[in-house]
């Protein structure tokens, strides 16, 4: 079973969001592969609700691919 | 038969809300499917599941059509809403209640089917 550890997903998420207020990853199991995601970036603002997710979405693009993420919870907000 | 996107395009876009998902109301298999759906059902949706396990080319075919990774996926009216994270959190503000409102009337009927896509 593939897994990922958090510190690569948080990587990810620093790479695609350099401005982020705030940036968290749980391991929601232990597991390596059920994640909860933070993400609060001024990149959100004026963004609607899916395209904020979209976003993130994007920058976990390739361990979503390739099934190693295999739950992502997202959370995210706007700094406006 | 009909091509299997086409079927998924075709689910999208007559259904009043579509929901893919790992199993069907009746026998859920994954906790944010049962999230999305009781956030659904919170809102009196009416719901028209099509459950994406039975072959891995549904969830493909899916996301290629959505641009959308994980399942489950909500639609109404053809527009795509969200996953779970989503879709729960659309039902806490009332956005969600305010769409379906405005999107499908405040009188729709509450009826939940199963859509199974056929298989070449």
């Amino acid at each position: 079973m593939a897994r990922v550890e958090a510190s690569t997903i948080l990587a990810l998420l620093e790479n695609a969001f350099p401005g982020a207020e705030s940036l968290d990853v749980e391991d929601r199991t232990g597991g390596g592969d059920h994640f909860q995601v933070s993400v609060v970036s001024g990149d959100f603002d004026g963004l609607s609700l899916i395209d904020q997710h979209r976003r993130v979405n994007e920058a976990l693009a390739v361990p979503l691919r390739d099934g190693s993420i295999h739950e992502l919870r997202i959370k995210t907000k706007g700094t406006a | 038969m009909t091509e299997l996107r086409q079927q998924i395009e075709d689910v999208i876009r007559e259904e009043p809300v579509a929901l893919f998902m790992k199993g069907t109301p009746e026998a859920i298999m994954c906790g944010n499917s049962y999230r999305a759906l009781n956030a659904l059902h919170a809102v009196g949706a009416p719901v028209t599941a099509v459950d994406i396990l039975p072959d891995p080319r549904i969830r493909q075919e899916l996301s290629a059509v959505s641009g959308w990774p994980t399942i489950p996926q909500v639609f109404v009216k053809g527009e795509l809403i969200g996953g779970a994270d989503i879709t729960e959190e659309l039902l806490e503000s009332g956005d969600l209640e305010r769409k379906l409102d405005e999107m499908l009337g405040a009188d729709r009927e509450r009826v939940v089917k199963t859509v199974a896509l056929e298989l070449a």
